[in-house]
Parts: structure tokens; sequence; C-alpha cells
């Protein structure tokens, strides 16, 4: 990349609001630096109490999601994602994307389809009916108790939005990005 | 038996578990990378504790937490579900504190209210 395309790059950033991004490897302590640096972002440009909290666990659910879903890349194993914080108007935004395999993609939509028109009372309820359902105890895929997308939903003030961008020529991966506005 | 005590870091809480007071304290942040793991220990002192008979002596927790993930609210509630269980033979007071603007947590801590209401959860905003 020469230094007048890394200058678009910047451009496109700042004028679409981006206010932290990161693209690489995802590990706990990747999480815990990034974590920090989103407080001090959402500190710097004045953020209110509540929107700093949702922000905040808008970017440790997705963040955590692609360190325990994110499907390993076949060359070196690493999990690999980006996510981006930013800003528009008068509204935050948690994006993130990372590979997804192909088996996995019905899974996915069969949890965020439903999510999609859901009222907020109606995401209450099913996060408290998610909380007290033991059954999940024995799902061996999920990590997040079940509760990771609903607690995303329950923080974001508009409808959960993705998107499974299939690669051509892939018959093993698809990508998967997840955005939320708070 | 020894009292419990995890020193808190960035992504996990402060545990004090002391037996001899019946005090069991959860303070600060929860999003451990395996929040199974990290509360695997609490779970099992908790359950060994509650294990010996003590009729009528009541047992407090205290719950303040500025922040924790999905993967932690399951265990959370885990920990408080089985304190309900001895609420036939002794006294539990559960205090659970909020962040005043933090209206996430305080729901939350007004359904441990609602589901357990055999215990004596007292939802109580801070700042």
């Amino acid at each position: 990349m020469n230094l007048g395309l890394f200058n678009n790059f910047c451009s496109q950033a700042a004028q679409s609001g981006i206010l932290f991004y990161y693209t690489g490897e995802f590990s706990q302590n990747v999480i815990k630096v990034m974590g920090e640096t989103v407080q001090q972002r959402m500190d710097a440009i004045g953020a209110n109490g509540p929107a700093r909290r949702k922000v905040f666990s808008a970017f440790v659910e997705m963040a955590q999601n692609i360190l325990h879903y994110a499907d390993t890349t076949p060359g070196d194993g690493a999990t690999i994602g980006a996510l981006a914080v930013g800003r528009t108007d008068d509204k935050y935004f948690v994006v993130c994307g990372n590979p997804v395999r192909l088996e996995h993609v019905a899974r996915i939509r069969e949890k965020l389809d439903p999510l999609r028109s859901m009222t907020l009372e109606e995401i209450k309820a099913a996060y408290r009916q998610q909380l007290r359902n033991d059954e999940h105890d024995q799902d061996v895929v999920s990590k997040g108790a079940g509760l990771g997308f609903l607690t995303l939903a329950r923080e974001s003030s508009e409808p959960i939005e993705y998107q499974i961008v299939h690669r051509s020529g892939d018959d093993t991966y698809a990508e998967f990005y997840l955005r939320a506005a708070i | 038996m020894e009292n419990l005590r995890i020193a808190p870091t960035n992504e996990s809480p402060e545990i004090f578990f002391d037996y001899a007071t019946h005090r069991l304290a959860i303070r600060g942040e929860s999003y451990p990378e395996n929040a199974m793991s990290f509360y695997a220990p609490v779970r099992a002192s908790l359950a060994d504790y509650l294990a010996v008979p003590a009729p009528g002596k009541a047992v407090e927790v205290t719950c303040s937490l500025r922040y924790f993930n999905s993967s932690s609210t399951k265990l959370l509630r885990a920990l408080v579900s089985m304190l309900n269980a001895v609420t036939a033979t002794r006294p539990v007071i559960l205090r659970w504190f909020h962040d005043a603007e933090d209206d996430m947590m305080m729901e939350f801590g007004m359904d441990l209210r609602d589901e357990f209401r055999s215990m004596d959860v007292q939802v109580l905003a801070i700042g």
C-alpha cells in the first residue's frame, strides 16, 4: 500500500466516524488492551456513562464472540477478525467481522433472525428465559451461555444487523459481519 | 475451612468468602476469557460451605459489579440459586449494588429479587 492509498483509507475511516479499528489476531490479551483503548476514546470524546457502558458491553460481546467462535485460519491456526467502534450523528456503533465455516451459517441465522423483529420487552423476556434455561449446559458449541446475542440486542437501540458474505470459489468459509447501534 | 480469596484483575472480580462471619463479597469487573473456570472454585467453596448445616445463621452476600459479560451472567445466577436452596433453614441476604445510571445491572438485581423470593434481595444504587 502506498501512502496515497493509506491516506484514502484513513480519510474513509474518519468520514465513517471510526473512533477505533482493529484487525488481526484476537486473544484475551488483545481484548484487554483494546478494551482499555475503547474506554479511553469514549472518555476523550465526552461520552456519557450509559453510552460508555453499552459500547463497552457490545465491544466485549463481539470481541469474545470472535475469540470463541471465529474459525481459525487454515494456515497458522490464528483467530482472525476485525472490529470497529465509531460514532455517527447521535449514535455509537460497534461492528465486527470474522470468517465462519459454512456449516455454522444456518445456526447463526436461526439465532439472529428472531432477535431482529423483537421489541425491547420481548428481548428482555427472551433474555430472562434463556438465563433460567438449564438445558443450555448441554450445548457444546456455545460458550456464552446463549446470552451473547441477546445481550447485544438489549444494548442496541436498533435491531442488530448482520451479513453473511460468501467468497467466490470458497466452499469452506464465509465472512460474518455484525453491527450494533447504541 | 480456609477462607476463599481471589485477587481482582482488570477482567475478573475480587472474591472474598469469609466462612467465620458468613459473608461472601464479589466486587469489580467480570469478563474473564473463561467464566466457567473462573467461577468454578467459587461454586465449589460455596457448595462446601452450604453443605455444613448452620440453622438460623444468616448468610450475607454483597455483589458490587461494575460490569459483567454474558458468559458470567449465568454463573452469577447459579451462585444465587445455590444460596436460595438453603433459605428453608437460614436467612440469606443479597445486597446487589449497581451504578445509578446502569439500568441493565439494576434490572438484573430486580430479576433476582423477583425470582428468588425467599431471599432478602436488596437492589441498591450507588453514585
